[in-house]
């Protein structure tokens, strides 16, 4: 016992140490060792203790109870799973591009804000929120976020998050899309071995689906090793002057082939094209990542970006806007995310064998995500400033040679010469590395240097850059494929109470329709993003941020009114605060976003200043049709973030009159749990 | 030496059931115990079971950003 307490404390010891040397370090630049170190002793310490105390407080988990796996078992939904295999279902559902990318921004202030609130926000908020919508979703027989919204909360509240959702669906796969469409931009070897992806996509999926039904293992060594072939090849693609034309492709273009590719994905059937690019994605994910990991603790890089840099002033270029709110909307994935709560009560609580279980899969795998988070920072800042600038930039801001760059950066007080950028791209196999905003290309220069310090050396830089490219841009469009296909499926059923043969899901002129929908909607957001001279990035990745988050402030409301109905009052300020601290978050940065006089911030301020050009007549007439076209989009993006913000508080208004009516008047809650079953299963089954 | 090799091999016997288990290669034998067990009838076949498990799926969330 005693041995135990000291080695407890003796780890959140070391932890704070850690921590303290992250934060209080300025001068010399910092070994990664101690991110690692900071994060893997916090990330202990909070499962060890504050999940513990979670699961025996606030939930009360019972291992006496049946779960819906036990009680509903049928082989297909509702299959009792191993713990450790679900923890790997769990984990690949929710890691996505978000802990990779959205660090990878945040580091223009500096390394520190971005760490702190990746290892804070997991410990205290994300793991918190995964963990009480996966309980509250087990006692309920693996009902989704809105059905628990609507039968805990209200009929409108219901209908709020379910809106929200496919709100926060178009939004976020816009947004993926512009981090993919960036990283392949001029890029004939990233989008030659993307290309790629997709014929053997088709073959995995007739493999799969008529030579060997459900053989995955074996599919995906064929898969795997097809796609590295591709990767290889590409730069025989990249060599040839001929083929490397054909494979340059500008933004527009760009975007127009993942719209085209995105309604494919979507219509065509699921056997086809989505699943095998599923189990592709899913492996070479654990790969990279894994790979990684062991990078980082093999190489140990040293950390060259400072802890603060000059942009907290708010004058970042990669997006503007000051650490709060930005640096908590940025990084979302890593720290908390209301997508997760969809994954939480999606197939996981079906699958559970025991609530105990629920502590390990919902809390845990949120923290090894926000662990990858943590290691994405670290790839991104073991660059030198001066060249991560120069990657995620805008040309509007740096210019677009990379003597205007190494000019504009260095007045920053990042040093850069133009020769480091030509020889840096050249090394990586691309024309330019300038200009490429999205996270994308800058953390494939991050991890590449790892991995090439770690395997292969010098020689094979530009191989594990494109390797990190694909491995970046495969999953993010496994996201979009099987996002887009969700949509339609919420479209269809929403629609089809309005039109009911859209609500046919096997009908294919509606599956057509609904798919053609979703894919403008969300390809409306990614056009906007391609044309945008501020760089599509500055304005989508805030919007995508705040959404994400209202939709984790919609989850806690719902996890603490359940909570309240449980009776744990004492205790509710666990899932009460991280509410209030989102709440403020999302709606301070909704504020800013709309109304802020920074055009490079406000959407209406940068609408009316170009619109003011216009009417100076500054605008050249080729340009102006794209011009109100900004104006338009700008104006579009306040509304929409209006609205979003507008369904939380609606809903938030209506969990605190539920709220005050249990704790006020001592109105009996009910609660819509299913009945206790005790299970049949020994303890260790 | 024999002890540690057939401790080597059940480690790895369990490693390989859960990766099969993970990425979905053991659902169909996972089904038709199921079904064995609760005397279900007719059984889909492996390429039904497989078209319906992807359907089921991937019409909700189950990929995050």
């Amino acid at each position: 016992m005693i041995l135990r307490v000291l080695f407890w404390t003796g780890l959140a010891v070391l932890g704070a140490a850690a921590l303290g040397t992250i934060a209080l370090h300025r001068g010399e630049p910092i070994n990664a060792t101690w991110f690692v170190l900071a994060a893997g002793c916090c990330y202990l310490v909070a499962y060890r203790l504050y999940s513990a105390f979670i699961a025996a407080k606030l939930l009360a988990l019972d291992n006496t109870r049946a779960t819906p796996s036990e009680r509903r078992e049928d082989g297909r939904d509702f299959v009792p799973t191993n713990k450790w295999v679900l923890f790997g279902h769990h984990f690949a559902a929710i890691a996505g591009p978000g802990p990779l990318v959205g660090p990878t921004l945040a580091a223009q202030f500096g390394y520190l804000p971005g760490t702190l609130w990746l290892i804070a926000g997991a410990a205290f908020a994300g793991c918190v929120q995964d963990f009480v919508i996966l309980f509250c979703s087990i006692r309920r027989d693996g009902k989704t976020l809105g059905e628990m919204a609507r039968t805990e909360v209200s009929r409108r509240g219901g209908f709020i998050a379910q809106l929200a959702v496919l709100a926060i669906m178009i939004i976020l796969l816009g947004v993926v899309a512009l981090v993919v469409v960036n990283a392949l931009k001029s890029s004939p070897w990233a989008t030659f071995t993307l290309a790629m992806t997709i014929p053997i996509a088709l073959l995995l999926g007739v493999y799969l689906r008529y030579l060997r039904p459900g053989r995955v293992l074996e599919a995906s060594v064929i898969g795997v090793a097809l796609v590295v072939f591709a990767v290889v090849a590409g730069q025989w693609i990249a060599d040839s002057p001929a083929l490397a034309s054909r494979f340059t492709l500008g933004g527009v273009t760009l975007a127009f082939a993942i719209i085209a590719y995105g309604f494919a994905a979507s219509a065509l059937p699921v056997w086809l094209l989505l699943a095998p690019r599923d189990y592709l994605s899913s492996f070479i994910k654990a790969g990279a990542i894994f790979t990684l990991a062991a990078g980082i603790l093999l190489v140990r890089p040293q950390v060259l970006m400072p802890p603060l840099t000059r942009f907290v002033d708010g004058s970042g270029p990669v997006f503007a806007g000051k650490i709060f709110p930005f640096c908590f909307i940025t990084i979302a994935c890593g720290a908390i995310s209301g997508f997760h709560s969809l994954i939480s009560s999606g197939t996981t609580p079906k699958m559970i064998q025991r609530e105990g279980h629920a502590r390990f899969i919902g809390y845990g795998a949120m923290l090894l995500e926000s662990f990858v988070g943590v290691m994405a920072m670290v790839a991104a800042c073991a660059m030198t400033p001066g060249v991560y600038f120069a990657i995620n930039s805008p040309a509007t801001i740096v210019g677009a040679s990379p003597e205007a760059a190494a000019q504009t950066i260095s007045s920053w007080g990042y040093p850069l010469s133009a020769s480091t950028m030509t020889a840096l791209a050249h090394a990586v196999g691309e024309q330019t590395l300038l200009n490429r905003a999205g996270g994308a290309p800058s953390l494939a220069v991050g991890m590449a240097q790892i991995f090439s310090s770690t395997i292969g050396g010098e020689r094979l830089l530009s191989i594990w850059y494109h390797f990190a490219i694909m491995f970046e841009a495969l999953f993010i469009l496994t996201v979009l494929d099987a996002g887009t296909r969700v949509g339609r499926f919420m479209i269809q059923e929403l629609g089809g109470r309005v039109w009911k043969p859209l609500g046919r899901m096997n009908w294919y002129p509606a599956i057509l329709m609904s798919s053609a929908m979703i894919v403008a909607a969300w390809g409306y957001f990614l056009y906007q993003g391609v044309i945008d001279p501020l760089g599509g990035i500055n304005s989508l990745w805030p919007l995508f941020g705040i959404a994400n988050q209202l939709l984790a402030a919609v989850a806690l409301v719902v996890a603490t009114t359940i909570l309240l109905k449980m009776g744990r009052l004492k205790w509710i300020w666990a899932t009460l605060i991280p509410t209030a601290w989102l709440v403020v978050i999302t709606m301070t940065a909704s504020y800013q976003k709309i109304f802020s006089p920074n055009p490079r911030i406000g959407f209406l301020s940068y609408a009316n200043a170009l619109a003011a050009q216009i009417a100076a007549g500054q605008i050249p007439a080729a340009k102006l049709v794209e011009t109100h076209r900004l104006i338009f989009n700008q104006r579009l993006d306040a509304i929409v973030t209006a609205t979003l913000a507008g369904m939380i508080l609606v809903l938030l208004v209506e969990a605190v009159v539920q709220w005050h009516a249990i704790l006020g008047r001592g109105r009996e809650p009910v609660l819509h749990e299913t009945p206790y079953v005790a299970t049949q299963w020994a303890e260790g089954d | 030496m024999r002890f540690v090799w057939q401790k080597a091999m059940r480690l790895a016997g369990r490693l390989w059931r859960g990766l099969r288990e993970w990425c979905g290669d053991a659902a169909y034998e996972q089904y038709e115990d199921c079904a064995a067990r609760k005397q279900c009838k007719p059984l889909l076949s492996a390429s039904e079971f497989y078209v319906e498990q992807l359907n089921r799926k991937y019409s909700r969330p189950n990929r995050c950003c």
